[in-house]
């Protein structure tokens, strides 16, 4: 909202956003962030190369073994290597984080400033469903929407997404509201520009911003809620590795084989905190206030 | 010592603040979530399967019994003399959210057999820990049975005298009568007031006088198949007449008014039940002075209650690892025992290509009985077993020297398989889509299969769904090849329920369990089902075995045994190996010493 307080004409648009790009590359944290990030990726995409062993070969004779030399974080209640399933889980945390967060983005926000564009009905009745879908906490959104549409990887997918959209409906709406009634938007309008134009040229350049800070913290959030939704058992097939699904066998080894619960927390854990680093990092660089 | 205390309080508080997979799901309705959408999901948790009785329905577990919906359910004052001040309550963590219901003649889930069974007496009952034997109950005696003129069978039962029912709410304490037992086991043959009914069909019950109840059964029956209908077991419990009719059937279900050790004091919704003591139990006074039942589906919260002595004894976890962690604790003892469930393939021989014999062998001989043992940590919890009747448990099983004998033991043979497959023109394998149910047994015995099959190029997609989904699915016939897992009390109803053709499913006359279309045993099934000697009957059932073996429909896997953990200040009164009521079974007999 504060981003586009001022009036800001395109090119003002840029050179702000270079200024952001400064003031994150100043963020040590976000930096930090960023690498790790970079990191996850270069995981997921080249998974088979860091995996010491197959993440799906049985050997039941050594079930929950201990880590060792050769199985750094232990074997589960299949003798699989934890490592080389959490290695492999990265790819699926991943593509449900970053997959449902666009798909939801883009929705959303298609939804937001359809509504400010269009008023009226159209408005009223996207941001009812939106307040509507708001109004249940993410998880539990996310549990009914898997619930009807059974479960899977896919489908996981468009359940997060539709858990994701109104946050990206309710943040696009208001500045696009905003600013379809300035004067650069009535003039563009004036001189004959068409809607579609209007809408990619000025509105949505100037809430990309906030639109980015969402989805690098909504991306944290929606691989939360895929190890939750795996946790309960919805997830992906069996035997892909998801980091929920590893945490959830091993809570019945939680005292006797603590490995196998703790290292695909552990990913877990740093893989949020990577995405909401870098969220932080977006948002002060973008916010008007921070920047000097 | 008081650091570790204190570390598993804090990290018990831990567990039990997060919310467990049931609680999220049982919020969510809360939540106002459509019933529809969570329903399945919420039956998911309930671990029990449906019950076994063809056509018996089980109500669900929410349903809306009268005070279910109050907190607290307070049974009747307490009753004469107050208990000697050294007895204890024995406190007794279930592996379960809450009850289903109470009424006996409907109790298919763990939590509910158990109370039922130290509520309720039959007319025999299955020796306390020993479910291979049988004893006088409310009976004086086991009859012998006699054939009338015209081909019945009639069994006479003496009852008991002095016998006192609990009292209840609407009810004072009386002597039970034949008036009771007649009452209850027509109850019981009632399909709208029993999920066991069929059990009954055929059988008549008559009151002789006070204390002598006839029952007369046609067909005649061997002891095997008829003596568990009269035994403290399903729809062998008696009700009593007088409760039921006063309180009617749908108030028994969260009060129950029984003959047996320990009587209901109150029930408190998602959280215990608590029994107390019946001081004119006709075996004598209990040496508890009650029981309590306290519902955590949680094992971790289980386990921690019962190391910090808040629990005496706790239901375990399925898992072999888990008894020997028990076990190295100084003042523990982990329980294994029977009944097992057995854990059996059914191949689909209607379904190409499996349709090929030659196939369904294969994949018996990609199968590795170890790797399905080890994913439970192998014995004590799950054991081998060669025929889907389990022969450790009940007459008419192979065991495995009979299996070996009669060249149907199988074992892991890959170049056999492959040849196999490859006569049957699949040498390049093929694909199949199979559905499991997100509990544990079942998905672990799917995802080692998974990989047995995929190194004979059988690739199989996996598809985890919620518990009761899975058995509606498999009773819609999607399945190639099922995965069951199920305890049943004689040969009789597993060869019936799952390979006599009138259960195949969907196309069925009475679509059961029959989840591979078998048909080529029905005339075994039959003949032993009237076969009134022994001997012979058992004869017959192991023709039957071999014959799904050899026909490759059927495979056993294992049975996966009862695992429970207890202090050892818990005394039961008897040796544990087997029980019915999936428990170590609590009598007048178990003491705690603290």
């Amino acid at each position: 909202m504060m981003a586009v307080a001022r009036e800001l004409p395109v090119a003002g648009v840029r050179e702000r956003r270079w200024r952001g790009v400064q003031a994150f590359a100043r963020n040590r944290t976000a930096l930090v962030g960023l690498v790790m990030v970079a990191l996850l990726l270069l995981i997921a995409v080249a998974a088979p190369v860091f995996a010491p062993h197959s993440p799906i070969e049985q050997s039941t004779i050594h079930r929950l073994e201990p880590p060792s030399r050769e199985y750094p974080f232990g074997r589960d209640d299949f003798g699989r290597d934890i490592l080389s399933r959490v290695i492999y889980g990265t790819r699926i945390a991943l593509l449900v984080g970053l997959l449902s967060v666009a798909l939801g983005g883009i929705l959303g926000t298609a939804m937001g400033v359809v509504a400010a564009f269009r008023g009226g009905r159209t408005e009223a009745w996207l941001m009812r469903l939106t307040d509507v879908l708001l109004a249940f906490p993410d998880l539990i959104t996310g549990l009914l929407i898997l619930a009807v549409l059974g479960p899977g990887l896919w489908k996981m997918i468009i359940a997060i997404a539709l858990t994701i959209t109104p946050r990206f409906s309710r943040i696009a709406h208001g500045p696009a509201l905003s600013i379809k009634r300035r004067d650069f938007v009535e003039a563009a309008r004036a001189i004959g520009v068409g809607d579609a134009r209007i809408l990619f040229r000025h509105i949505l350049p100037n809430i990309v911003g906030e639109l980015l800070v969402l989805a690098s913290l909504w991306t944290a959030s929606a691989i939360r809620l895929e190890a939750s939704l795996s946790f309960i058992g919805l997830g992906v097939r069996p035997p892909t590795p998801t980091w929920g699904q590893m945490i959830r066998d091993g809570t019945v080894h939680l005292t006797n084989a603590p490995w196998f619960s703790l290292f695909p927390g552990l990913a877990l854990l740093l893989t949020i905190l990577a995405f909401n680093l870098v969220g932080d990092g977006l948002r002060d660089a973008l916010d008007p206030k921070t920047q000097a | 010592m008081k650091n570790e205390r204190a570390f598993e309080g804090w990290l018990r508080t831990l567990i039990e603040g997060r919310s467990t997979r049931r609680d999220v799901l049982r919020r969510g309705l809360l939540l106002g979530m459509g019933a529809s959408a969570v329903g399945p999901l919420l039956a998911a948790c309930q671990r029990e399967e449906p019950a076994p009785a063809p056509g018996g329905a089980t109500p669900p577990p929410e349903s809306p019994a009268p005070g279910a919906g109050t907190p607290t359910m307070t049974g009747t004052p307490e009753a004469g003399t107050p208990p000697p001040a050294e007895r204890q309550v024995l406190n007794y963590g279930a592996n379960a959210a809450d009850i289903t219901t109470l009424d006996p003649h409907f109790a298919a889930a763990t939590q509910d057999r158990n109370i039922v069974d130290m509520v309720f007496n039959a007319l025999i009952r299955y020796k306390p820990g020993d479910s291979s034997e049988f004893e006088p109950d409310l009976a004086e005696e086991i009859p012998e049975p006699e054939e009338t003129a015209d081909g019945k069978q009639v069994w006479t039962f003496t009852l008991r005298r002095g016998v006192m029912w609990h009292a209840g709410p609407q009810n004072e304490s009386y002597e039970l009568t034949a008036d009771d037992v007649v009452y209850s086991l027509q109850k019981s043959a009632n399909k709208d007031r029993s999920a066991y009914s069929a059990d009954y069909a055929g059988m008549t019950f008559e009151k002789v006088d006070d204390y002598t109840v006839r029952i007369t059964v046609d067909p005649p029956l061997s002891p095997t198949l008829f003596l568990p209908k009269v035994a403290n077991y399903n729809g062998g419990f008696i009700v009593s007449q007088r409760a039921v009719e006063a309180m009617g059937d749908e108030a028994i279900k969260t009060h129950p008014i029984g003959t047996g050790p320990f009587r209901f004091k109150s029930y408190a919704s998602k959280d215990r039940v608590e029994l107390q003591a019946n001081d004119d139990y006709f075996r004598g006074s209990p040496r508890l002075a009650g029981v309590q039942v306290r519902f955590m589906s949680d094992p971790t919260s289980r386990e921690l209650a019962l190391k910090s002595g808040e629990m005496d004894v706790v239901g375990g976890v399925a898992d072999s690892t888990w008894v020997q962690k028990i076990n190295e604790e100084p003042n523990l003892q982990a329980d294994v025992f029977g009944v097992g469930e057995v854990a059996f393939l059914n191949l689909n021989m209607a379904r190409e290509p499996l349709n090929d014999i030659r196939v369904r062998q294969a994949i018996l001989y990609a199968i590795d009985r170890e790797a399905h043992l080890a994913v439970f940590g192998g014995p004590p919890v799950a054991e081998s077993v060669f025929s889907v009747v389990p022969a450790q448990f009940m007459p008419g099983g192979l065991t495995q020297e009979e299996a070996e004998q009669a060249g149907v033991a199988y074992g892991r043979d890959l170049d056999r398989a492959r040849q196999l497959l490859a006569e049957a023109g699949l040498g390049d394998g093929f694909s199949l889509t199979l559905v499991t149910s997100e509990m544990d047994a079942y998905r672990k015995n799917y995802e080692v299969l998974q990989e047995e099959l995929r190194e004979i190029g059988i690739t199989v997609e996996l598809d985890v769904v919620d518990h009761s989904t899975m058995h509606r699915l498999i009773r819609e016939d999607v399945n190639p090849i099922v995965i069951y897992i199920a305890f049943r009390p004689n040969a009789d109803v597993y060869l019936t329920q799952f390979f006599h053709s009138d259960s195949i499913v969907v196309t069925g006359p009475r679509p059961n369990t029959n989840f591979s279309h078998y048909n080529q045993i029905d005339d075994l099934i039959e003949q032993a089902r009237v076969e009134t000697d022994p001997e012979r009957q058992e004869e017959l059932w192991k023709q039957a075995n071999i014959k799904i073996l050899q026909d490759a429909v059927g495979f056993p896997l294992h049975y996966i045994n009862q695992v429970y953990g207890r202090s050892k200040a818990v005394d039961y009164g008897h040796e544990v190996k087997s029980s019915l009521a999936l428990y170590p079974g609590f009598t007048e007999q178990t003491t705690v010493q603290r």
